[in-house]
This record gives structure tokens, sequence and C-alpha cells, in this order.
């Protein structure tokens, strides 16, 4: 999976399950402070993640070192190298 | 409008527990219940005088120290229930019907582990590597040791592997792979989707003791109401929220009741079904990805259930036992709702006092899907129509041609009164589905456990952690801690257990 597919359908999860506005989902966003999550919807983002790349994410360190939308991207397209070498 | 401290909904298990631990450390709680009693599956009920189990048949966790002691020993309980232990071999029975092989399951892991090797000389490594497995799964989640409780649990390499892939690894023996997987009549899901943690949570203190308490479950609601009086805990049946009014800042302000009745509390702790708890949310403060999470939680399996009672002198060694009759060890199968072959069924028998006279008295359950009834699921008690009489009459013949083959003596000692399916337990119990183990703990999943999107509601329940009295009572511990806070919390955890 391409880097662009990975933001692509990583926005959609933002835009569809948390109905954030497109325009506000740059790289850069800080999903808690700009995008308007908060810790409680961790688990929400994470089984939405999960759903939409089909891939077992644990709520483990990485997760908790998520700030940003490009933080995001890059931890998902780890786990689909990781997938993919398996 | 009267105002608590917090309100605990759903007077089950994990409801009683919380209301408890909130009273004992001086809180001023209602306790809301949506049918006319206490206790959901925990409560027994009658038929023609005889006491039946609704849903608590049988536990592990009881002896001293163990997990489910530890929680009654905090709540201050242990000493009002008293534990039957089914401690003879015989007491407790796997009978793999295809294979002609009956194994008699000991009390203890460690006689287990040599009783296993005793039988499949060949797999004596499989077996070892299983149960060390079981033992490490359980030395690492926290909240087996009431001491160490957190709400976000580190979570194991074994969350995220089935059962079945952890004995696929192991062994290539069907049989031993089925008598692993025996328990899982315990959390109703098939070994391919039951993450191998949530399995070896609820299997550990299983293998190590088996016991029921004297008295059923109705023993240890005495035992709540009897505290829940001198503590002034309110107590409300046939009451439940209808809607809840939450503020701009997601916290809930108020509740209303059927009855029309506001009432208010700081926080509110919902042990109902994850999907109750949702129609529960106003839909402006939750997201789209909450309520697609907690429309995508699966039923576990239920059970179609006779009861009888025996009429002719008791068979020798009648008492508190309980046998699980699989027709084969394919265990994929066994728990799958399209299967409609030969079921597995639990027999499990124990000698009741009635009218001060011992009677011996029988439940005896298959697994059943909410699929096999769904045809009927418009239908309400005592407005069923003819054919889901007929499928009724149906199983009953079934399981008693089945107890008859597993003992003849039963075709004329044991006499069936009466029978459940899924649409009984669904209607008696409010449950949405009628399973006995609210929803599949499936691999990876994410349950939903404490602070919910309205931030003074949380979530608890056998749904919320882990099936059976004790998980449901863990997540009522796990909740409360949150709600008290933890060093609170945990000096009164502390405090009970050094009494």
């Amino acid at each position: 999976m391409t880097k662009e597919e990975i933001i692509k359908l990583t926005n959609k999860v933002f835009e569809d399950a948390f109905e954030i506005d497109p325009e506000k989902l740059t790289p850069q966003a800080k999903i808690f402070d700009e995008l308007g999550l908060d810790s409680l919807d961790i688990v929400d983002l994470i089984v939405a993640l999960q759903k939409q790349f089909k891939v077992q994410i644990r709520e483990d360190e990485r997760v908790r070192t998520i700030r940003t939308l490009e933080d995001v991207y890059n931890f998902i397209l780890i786990l689909k190298q990781e997938e993919e070498k398996k | 409008m009267t105002k608590y401290d917090h309100i605990v909904v759903g007077g089950g298990i994990s409801g009683l527990t919380a209301a408890l631990l909130l009273a004992l450390n001086g809180r001023k709680v209602l306790l809301l219940e949506k049918a006319p009693h206490l206790g959901g599956s925990l409560a027994r009920f009658q038929r023609q005088g005889i006491p039946f189990d609704t849903g608590f048949h049988f536990t592990g966790g009881l002896l001293p120290d163990a997990l489910l002691h530890r929680m009654l020993s905090v709540l201050g309980l242990v000493d009002d229930v008293e534990p039957e232990f089914m401690a003879s071999e015989r007491a407790h029975r796997f009978v793999f019907e295809a294979d002609n092989r009956v194994i008699e399951m000991p009390c203890g892991i460690v006689p287990l582990r040599q009783k296993l090797k005793d039988e499949f000389p060949a797999e004596i490594q499989a077996v070892d590597r299983y149960f060390d497995r079981v033992e490490k799964v359980c030395a690492q989640t926290a909240s087996m040791d009431l001491t160490r409780l957190t709400e976000s649990a580190h979570r194991l390499d074994e969350e995220s592997i089935s059962l079945k892939d952890v004995l696929d690894g192991l062994t290539s023996n069907p049989l031993l792979k089925g008598i692993l997987c025996g328990l899982g009549m315990c959390y109703g899901v098939k070994p391919s989707e039951v993450s191998f943690a949530s399995h070896s949570r609820v299997c550990y203190d299983l293998y190590q003791s088996t016991a029921r308490f004297k008295g059923g479950g109705d023993a240890l609601i005495t035992a709540f109401k009897t505290a829940f009086n001198r503590l002034g805990v309110e107590v409300r049946c046939s009451r439940w929220i209808t809607e809840c009014r939450v503020g701009a800042d997601d916290h809930a302000k108020s509740f209303l009741l059927n009855t029309g009745e506001e009432v208010a509390a700081d926080s509110a702790v919902l042990t109902i079904h994850p999907s109750h708890i949702l129609k529960l949310l106003p839909r402006n403060h939750i997201s789209k990805a909450f309520v697609s999470r907690v429309e995508s939680f699966e039923a576990s399996s239920g059970f179609f259930t006779v009861y009888g009672v025996w009429d002719g002198a008791m068979a020798p060694g009648f008492g508190a036992s309980i046998v699980s009759l699989f027709p084969n060890a394919n265990f994929e199968q066994l728990l799958d709702p399209s299967y409609r072959g030969e079921q597995a069924l639990v027999i499990c028998e124990s000698v009741e006092p009635v009218r001060g006279a011992p009677r011996g008295v029988v439940t005896a359950f298959e697994p059943s899907f909410y699929e096999h009834v769904a045809q009927w699921g418009e239908s309400t008690i005592g407005h069923r129509p003819a054919a889901y009489g007929d499928y009724k009459a149906g199983r009953v013949e079934a399981i008693r041609e089945r107890l008859a083959k597993f003992n003849p003596e039963y075709r004329s000692g044991c006499r069936i009164l009466d029978a459940a399916s899924m649409l009984t337990y669904r209607d008696y119990l409010n449950s949405p589905d009628g399973s006995a183990y609210g929803i599949k703990q499936k691999v990876g999943q994410y349950n939903l456990i404490g602070k919910l999107p309205v931030r003074n509601l949380f979530a608890a329940g056998q749904s919320s952690l882990l099936p059976g009295i004790a998980g449901a009572m863990m997540s009522s511990f796990i909740v409360t801690r949150a709600v008290l806070g933890k060093d609170h919390f945990n000096r009164f955890v502390g405090g009970a257990l050094c009494n």
C-alpha cells in the first residue's frame, strides 16, 4: 500500500467516523488540539483504523506517541510494512 | 429532584458489586433494575417448589486467595456464602462421545497437567506449553490482582492471537485440542474467534477449582441485600433510565426514569448491555466511530436449557456435579450458529433441600444462538406462536433422549418441569439477544469499559471485560476505582484485604 493510499483512507476515517471537516485534515494537524479528539476517542480511532486497513492495532507505546495526522499515516505505513514482511 | 452521589444501572452481579463498593466508601447510591427483582441471571426461580438456577451454575475462584474469594472479602460478603466445591474427579467430567473417552477433570492445574500427560503420552510437551502459557497470561494480567487494577490494561501478545492458532501450534491431536477447548462453554465463543488471553483468564480459575454456592446465586443476592440495607443503598426494581440529559460539557446533568421522575447524580455506572448503553447516549455527544464500534460487537452463545427433578431414589453418587457431553471434539463446529447436528450438552446435578427433604435437581443445557429463534423474535412471554412451541418441545425431547443415553436411569427417574430458550432468557433478563455471556470477546477487540463519551457515565458488566461472575464483578472493581480515584480505592482494597 502506498503512502498516498494510506493518507486517503486515513483521512476518510477522520471525515466519516469523526465528522471532521476535510479542509482541516493536513499532515501537521494535531489530532487532539486541532481535530478535537480526546484521549477517550483513541480506542474508537484504533478500532476504526483496524477496520479500514484490516490490521490489528495494539494500544501500545507507539499509539501513545501519536500527535499529528502525519504520525497516524506513518504508524499505519509501518504496520502495513510489518504485515508484508510476515 | 433527588440527588445521589452515584446511580448504578442494572441489578445483576456487576451492578450489585458496583453499588456495594460505592456504598462501602460512604457514597449515596441509587441502584436501578429493570426486572421486578435483583440478581439478573444470578437469581434462582422455582417450579413446583423446586429451586432452579437461571444462569449461574458453577464458578472458579472460590479457593482462599483466589480472585472471586478476594473480591467477596473486599465486599465483606465472604462469610455470608458457603462454597460447595466439586472436588472429586467424578464431579467434573468431559465425555467425548465419538471417541468414547471420558476425561475426569481433577481440581488444580498441577494434577490436571499431569492427568493430560498420562492420557496423552505423546503430547507431554504440548500439554506443558499450553498450561505454561495460560499461567503466564494470568500472571501478567493486572486485573487479576486486586491491588494492581488498571483500566487500560497492558495488552499482551495473547490478546491478538486466537485459541485455535495457539492450539494448532502446539499439537495436531484433535481430542487433546477438544479437551483444552472444553471450557469454551463457559464463554460461548469458538476457538478461532476467542483470544488466547480471554480463554486463559476464564479457564485458569476453573482449572484450579469448581464450586457453586450453597443455596445457589440467591445466597449471594441475599448477602448483597443485607449489606444494602445496612449501608442505606436505595434499590428500585422495575425502574430504568429512559433519557440522559447531557450538558454542553458532555456531562449528564440528570436522568429521567420510566416513572417520569427526574433524578441527578455526580456519575452513573451502566452495567447494562453495550447496545442498551448506546441507546442512552444522545447522538450529538458521541462520534460515529463510537457508534460503529459498539454496533460491531457480536453476541456470544446462549443456551437451550431444561430443568428437571429426580422423582425416584437418586442414583448412587448423585450430587453437585457437572458433566459435559461433546458429540465430537470440534469446537469450531459445536460453537457455530449454523451447526444443526447433535449439540454439546452440559448436565449439572445438585441436591437441594425442598420442604425439609433433599431432592435431586438437574439443569441440562446445550449451546444455542439467537439465529435459532430469530424467526419468533417479535413474540413476547406468554404470546409465542405455535411453531415456537413445537421447536421448544423438539429440543426438550432431544435433550431427554441424550440424558437417557448418558444414564438410562434418567428415563424413568427424572421429570422435566420446564425449559428455556434464548427468547426466554432475552425476555426475563432484558438482554437484547438472550446470550449467556453478553458480547463475544473476540481477538483484538476493544470492549466498552470505564469512562464513556458522556464523561460522568461509566460502562461495566460482563461484556466489558470477561464473561462469568468473576469477570463481571472485576469490571465493577475497575470502574469503581476510576470513579473513586485510584489512591482512595487502593487504600480501601488494601484495608479490606487486611481485615
